[in-house]
């Protein structure tokens, strides 16, 4: 009985809790803004950078950031913005996990009436409006590989294919596999039919399908990957195979990637990577930071607009003027000159 | 008091945050809580059973998964071709027009009725081979986690299905009157739970089997059927898990609960399960689960770098399987001094 006791009376503070539910007393000072900013990880070099670029922007603005790594669970994303929501934030930036539970996530944000910008990877379908901004994918994939099949065709032989497909939830890896498509349909007579690898965006899935894919067809001498992240798994299977060599060696395996990150301009400074598609990662990074922030000082809860990064193809022809142009080039000349004594 | 241990230290913890924060008592907040208390409180209840017979299950999560996407493979209302046009069961099992039920009264009846028969056929796999075959359940079940998740990530090539009926979404996200349905099925099962345990012989039985096994057989307890029941329990409330997290992440997902397994295991033993087995009240359950969901709330409320919420909340988990051994160590030290004396 007196244990019952007891209980009930710690149960009180939760029912005066209760009570005082929806207090109007807020965390913030007046005319701070404060920002969630959820992201699904930061697995890859592109995500790393887009992450450090959007925090220390904000935090330079004097904007409060709450930070949340979702861990590539959806779930999880899907509650720290409903808690960001309940903290009252002003803004919501989110790198999702996929592109369907971008759309459940903005209908909660809609639902709060809290404008959101999605970075980089787009919701499903239009349904609920955000500010969005993504790479021309499509676009970007197909000059890459057009230029990779310029290339190829002065091999004088009909060439094997091999693209390494991203997760297909995600919008961009579908977009980047139909651009790649475009640019082999497109040479006919060049190609045999395209391998396709299933990456799901992990790096031991590729090793282990790309290992498994070649072992069926050796004679893969065109390779495109839908990023540039997973150079190191090709390198790792084509060099065994006597099959990484640079440029110009006989039994050079044409390849391209898409994102240009630093290894992919490594790459290609050796000559190993024939070109490579470019996401403008401090364009897209300011380009939805100004859009929220200029959405949170005109009181729009609901923003709508589409933002397009139409990147480009950095290739061995245009490598000298447009170098600086790729955001792996630019934060490596950036990490030498700090180096530098 | 000692029962009661974990829910003074929440709301304790709560107040603390409260007064640094005061959204954390507002309605919003209260009731995203509570919202994700109750999917993870179905699965902690589950695993309870496991760890109160001495063993665990690690295929909980996977078992959302598999479940979450046979669900919506027979109730979602229409599928993609561009993503599901090169599945083996396009045409077989769902097509442009839907799952196998789609737009039927039945669909979502029996969708829900195949997913916690799936979630049973799973424990009941995973009990018969712990206790018919004496293999390890951590072994088993780990090898379980990887096939079912491989299959889920199989089933639907990794592509997340949409388009779930509005009676299904309501399951996750509606409620009856002011009580949210999530709520109803978990407080339901969690007074099934103490019904088994605390009433009834089966409960006895379960304690015993976890406490000394070899006594139990003895005594006259089917150890056997005991472990295989509480494996099937496990299973069952995964599929109720997954059914919530389905419902409200309005998808059928591959990777449904993919990093949830810490969240869940962390949980029943902050609330006082024991992973060595006997010890574990419904009442614990629901102290971990509340202390658990208002660590992680409090943390995402707080402008701290994303690293620091992993280690915190793997830190705080640690101190717990701390105490739980310090416990059973003290524990197991006055039996065998006892039994000198």
């Amino acid at each position: 009985m007196a244990n019952t006791k007891q209980f009930i009376l710690m149960l009180l503070p939760i029912f005066v809790l209760f009570m005082n539910g929806g207090c109007s007393r807020k965390d913030k000072e007046p005319g701070q803004v404060t920002i969630c900013f959820a992201f699904q990880d930061l697995e890859t070099e592109y995500w790393v950078a887009a992450h450090k670029a959007i925090t220390e922007t904000l935090k330079d603005k004097n904007i409060t950031v709450l930070q949340h790594n979702a861990h590539q669970d959806a779930n999880r994303q899907l509650e720290q913005i409903r808690d960001a929501i309940a903290q009252d934030v002003d803004g919501i930036i989110m790198i999702p996990q996929d592109g369907e539970s971008a759309v459940t996530i903005i209908g909660e944000a809609n639902k709060a009436s809290i404008p959101i910008a999605v970075f980089n990877r787009p919701p499903a379908n239009k349904s609920n409006p955000a500010l969005v901004v993504v790479a021309d994918n499509t676009k970007i994939a197909e000059e890459t590989v057009a230029y990779m099949a310029k290339t190829a065709r002065n091999l004088n032989r009909k060439m094997t294919p091999l693209i390494l497909v991203g997760d297909l939830g995600d919008q961009n890896s579908i977009e980047r596999k139909n651009g790649f498509y475009n640019a082999v349909n497109a040479n006919p007579d060049l190609f045999k039919k395209p391998i396709e690898v299933p990456t799901k965006w992990d790096a031991a899935t590729t090793l282990a399908n790309l290992e498994a894919a070649l072992q069926v067809e050796s004679a893969v001498d065109f390779v495109f990957t839908s990023s540039d992240f997973l150079y190191p798994q090709i390198k790792a299977v084509l060099e065994p195979l006597g099959k990484w060599k640079p440029i110009g060696d006989a039994g050079h395996v044409i390849l391209g990637g898409l994102d240009g990150d630093s290894t992919a301009y490594k790459l290609m400074k050796k000559g190993y990577v024939d070109a490579t598609g470019v996401q403008d990662l401090f364009f897209e990074a300011d380009a939805i930071m100004e859009a929220l922030l200029d959405s949170i000082e005109k009181g729009q809860t609901k923003p709508e607009k589409w933002i397009q990064d139409p990147g480009f193809a950095l290739t061995q022809e245009n490598m000298a003027e447009r170098q600086m142009d790729m955001w792996g080039c630019r934060i490596l000349k950036q990490a030498e000159a700090g180096a530098a004594p | 008091m000692s029962d009661h241990f974990v829910l003074v230290i929440t709301v304790l913890y709560f107040l603390l945050i409260w007064a640094i924060y005061p959204h954390m008592a507002g309605r919003r907040n209260i009731a995203n809580l509570f919202s994700n208390v109750w999917p993870l409180l179905a699965l902690v209840i589950g695993q309870m059973f496991v760890l109160i017979v001495g063993g665990i299950d690690l295929s909980q999560t996977s078992i959302m998964a598999v479940t979450s996407v046979l669900g919506a493979m027979i109730m979602a209302g229409r599928f993609d071709p561009a993503k599901f046009e090169q599945n083996p069961l396009w045409s077989v099992v769902f097509s442009e027009q839907g799952g196998l039920l789609a737009g039927s009264g039945w669909a979502v009846p029996a969708a829900i009725l195949i997913m916690l028969v799936v979630g049973i056929g799973i424990g009941l796999f995973n009990g018969m081979a712990v206790a018919k075959l004496k293999m390890p359940p951590f072994m088993v079940t780990l090898v379980a986690m990887s096939f079912y998740s491989g299959l889920a990530i199989y089933l639907t090539r990794s592509e997340n299905i949409m388009h779930l009926p509005d009676s299904f979404i309501a399951i996750g996200k509606g409620s009856l009157g002011p009580v949210p349905s999530a709520m109803l099925i978990v407080v339901t099962l969690a007074v099934l739970a103490f019904v088994i345990l605390n009433l009834s012989i089966l409960g006895r039985w379960f304690y015993a089997v976890g406490q000394n096994i070899r006594t139990a057989r003895v005594s006259g307890v089917p150890t056997e059927r005991v472990v295989i029941v509480a494996y099937v329990f496990s299973g069952f409330c995964a599929a109720i898990g997954s059914i919530l997290y389905s419902a409200r992440l309005e998808a059928g997902r591959p990777t449904l609960g993919r990093n949830l397994l810490l969240d869940v295991i962390g949980a029943a033993v902050i609330g006082g399960i024991s992973l060595y087995g006997g010890k574990g009240r419904v009442l614990w359950a629901v102290y971990g689960v509340l202390f658990f969901v208002v660590l992680d709330n409090s943390l995402n409320k707080m402008p701290l770098e994303f690293y620091s919420i992993d280690i915190i909340k793997g830190g705080v988990i640690l101190m717990a399987v701390l105490l739980d051994s310090l416990r059973t160590s003290i524990a197991s030290r006055q039996t065998a001094a006892e039994g000198i004396s």
